[in-house]
């Protein structure tokens, strides 16, 4: 295709009539060009599924009637479990060699669908780390509306003092002293000092293999449900949460 | 070739013919500031402020869709609740502060008495989901709204796309919410050098640059800034203002700094609505200033005016009045959009 290009760079020198034909030619040809170059390249990328795993402790998580255990033997159900994930990255040997364009994403375990991210990466791509956010990004938080899984209309925006919502976790435990023995957890703040947005950096284990294990158990055992059971607002308790909540992920 | 010239031509005209027919443009005064707010991220247009302008006006908002923006927000009194204190809501609901007026809020950066709100396109969701006010869910609104006769249409019309989302109701909100500027007040079209003031307004508006203007800045008559003006805590509501949203001691007893254009009708004054009349908020100055130690330093010396400097003062306040703004037919109930949709 290069030669013809050439040729008819070459046989430019024509009557004038001659010429804009020659060259509408050429721009056809160079337009064939750039449109075989973008399906080479889409052809040589590929789709990466991120498969979030939620757990409590060793059972996935169901948001149905299951009863869990606490760290002390106490009865607990978990209702919702949502948070964000923003900011994939793809890590080699320290150097990022992916970055996810607009990369916003609720995890909500009640739509299973939800729970596998795919991202479109160049299909040779090595890797050996992933990085991302819990939460969405001051800039974000305060650049007004968004539509997809950043709508408010998902639950997870606070409208009373604006922010996102980064981490929701809410159920029922006999020890909480609170009506109908609800505890609710919204964790989310963006200005400092009540920044909540954490990041998390996890090894690849396996070659290919993009699977990231949640488990809240951690969370709630980090939590004494008696005395604390209602974080609903920017603030210091929302900090310590936020990173609580770090360490439930990992991969596996 | 020409034939694909010719097509690309008129192509392009057809494009640039629709765009300019639908297209919105934003005028600044003259003499005014930068807007703050980015319409490259939400471009107006006819049919999307049509949109948001009818969404204002609707009652659907609401849970038991009895109130709209509008119930507090009226036109007349430049888009504020009158004759209340505190602003109620759905059942007669009363809420904790007076609702604000609403206009050139494409300068503004924050929201509400205590800037709570850091976007215009989310402004809106505070009222309607608050129980005093709207006390209903934005997700609630769009089902219900995709339900209606007229709506998806407008969506449609507006955005290209029938799907309600949460993200297009709140930005034709704002598109709406953005058209609403007032600069044609008598004190406007002094400083365009079309009229003048006379002699009581003129001494009222020197009397106005040496003692207000620093927090009612010109031209918006607002620093955008939040000060402690030294009201008296009011033991029953116990509103601690900027404080709440930052929780810096510094910010205790901070409010936004309202502008004091239309001022005549957009009584009664302050974050709880405590002075009902503009002699009230002079003698405030003169003589009510609390001290404290978040006191805005511009306040820390009384007010000293004479009672004919009051009554001038007063009269200076009176040519920030704008008639065009207060009864212009583009922001009123919008009859058309309302009357098709019960014919059909």
């Amino acid at each position: 295709m290069l030669s013809t290009i050439k040729n008819n760079i070459n046989s430019c020198s024509l009557s004038p009539s001659g010429r804009i034909k020659t060259i509408s030619h050429g721009l056809a040809y160079c337009l064939l060009f750039i449109i075989s170059i973008e399906v080479m390249a889409a052809q040589s990328n590929k789709i990466l599924n991120i498969n979030f795993h939620a757990y409590y402790g060793d059972v996935l998580l169901k948001l149905d009637d299951s009863v869990y255990k606490t760290e002390n033997e106490t009865a607990i159900q978990i209702e919702t479990f949502k948070c964000y994930i923003s900011g994939i990255e793809l890590l080699n040997k320290e150097q990022v060699v992916f970055r996810e364009n607009n990369s916003f994403h609720l995890l909500d375990v009640s739509e299973l669908k939800s729970l596998s991210i795919p991202v479109t990466t160049p299909s040779t791509i090595q890797y050996d780390k992933i990085k991302f956010n819990i939460g969405i990004d001051s800039l974000t938080n305060v650049s007004g509306a968004y539509g997809g899984d950043l709508d408010p209309t998902k639950g997870m925006y606070w409208t009373w003092q604006n922010g996102y919502i980064n981490f929701k976790l809410e159920g029922k435990s006999m020890i909480c002293p609170t009506k109908n023995n609800e505890f609710q957890f919204h964790i989310g703040g963006y200005q400092f000092p009540d920044r909540t947005m954490q990041q998390v950096i996890l090894n690849i284990l396996m070659e290919g293999s993009l699977a990231i294990r949640i488990d809240l158990k951690k969370i709630i055992d980090s939590i004494d449900l008696t005395k604390q059971n209602q974080v609903m607002s920017p603030g210091k308790d929302a900090v310590i949460l936020s990173e609580k909540a770090l360490k439930i992920f990992s991969s596996y | 070739m020409k034939k694909v010239f010719i097509l690309l031509l008129i192509s392009t005209f057809i494009i640039l013919a629709f765009k300019s027919g639908n297209e919105y443009t934003f005028a600044i005064p003259i003499n005014w500031p930068k807007p703050t707010y980015d319409f490259a991220k939400n471009p107006l247009s006819i049919d999307k402020i049509q949109l948001g302008r009818a969404l204002f006006y609707d009652p659907q908002l609401s849970s038991d869709n009895t109130t709209s923006c509008s119930s507090c927000h009226s036109q007349f009194t430049a888009f504020t609740h009158v004759d209340h204190a505190l602003s109620h809501g759905i059942k007669d609901r009363i809420g904790k502060r007076n609702s604000l007026a609403l206009m050139n809020l494409a300068w503004h950066q924050s929201f509400m008495w205590d800037g709570a709100i850091n976007h215009l396109d989310m402004q809106s969701l505070a009222p309607i989901s608050n129980p005093d006010e709207m006390d209903e869910k934005i997700e609630h609104v769009v089902t219900k709204l995709q339900k209606s006769k007229i709506y998806p249409l407008l969506f449609q019309k507006a955005f290209g796309d029938s799907t309600i989302t949460g993200e297009h109701l709140l930005k034709s909100i704002s598109q709406f919410m953005l058209t609403l500027v007032s600069s044609n007040s008598k004190y406007d079209s002094v400083m365009r050098k079309e009229s003048v003031f006379t002699a009581q307004e003129n001494q009222g508006y020197k009397l106005f640059k040496t003692n207000c203007a620093e927090c009612h800045t010109e031209p918006l008559f607002t620093n955008l800034k939040f000060e402690n003006n030294g009201l008296t805590l009011d033991t029953t509501l116990n509103d601690t203002g900027r404080m709440k949203i930052t929780h810096n001691k510094k910010d205790s007893l901070r409010f936004k700094v309202p502008s004091l254009r239309n001022i005549e009708f957009s009584y009664p004054y302050m974050h709880d609505g405590r002075f009902k009349k503009l002699s009230e908020v002079v003698t405030h100055y003169t003589s009510g200033v609390q001290k404290s130690n978040t006191l805005s330093k511009k306040l820390e010396k009384n007010l000293v005016l004479s009672s004919n400097e009051r009554v001038d003062l007063i009269a200076f306040l009176l040519t920030l009045t704008d008639r065009t703004f207060l009864f212009n037919k583009d922001y009123s109930f919008p009859r058309t959009i309302f009357f098709t949709e019960k014919k059909e």
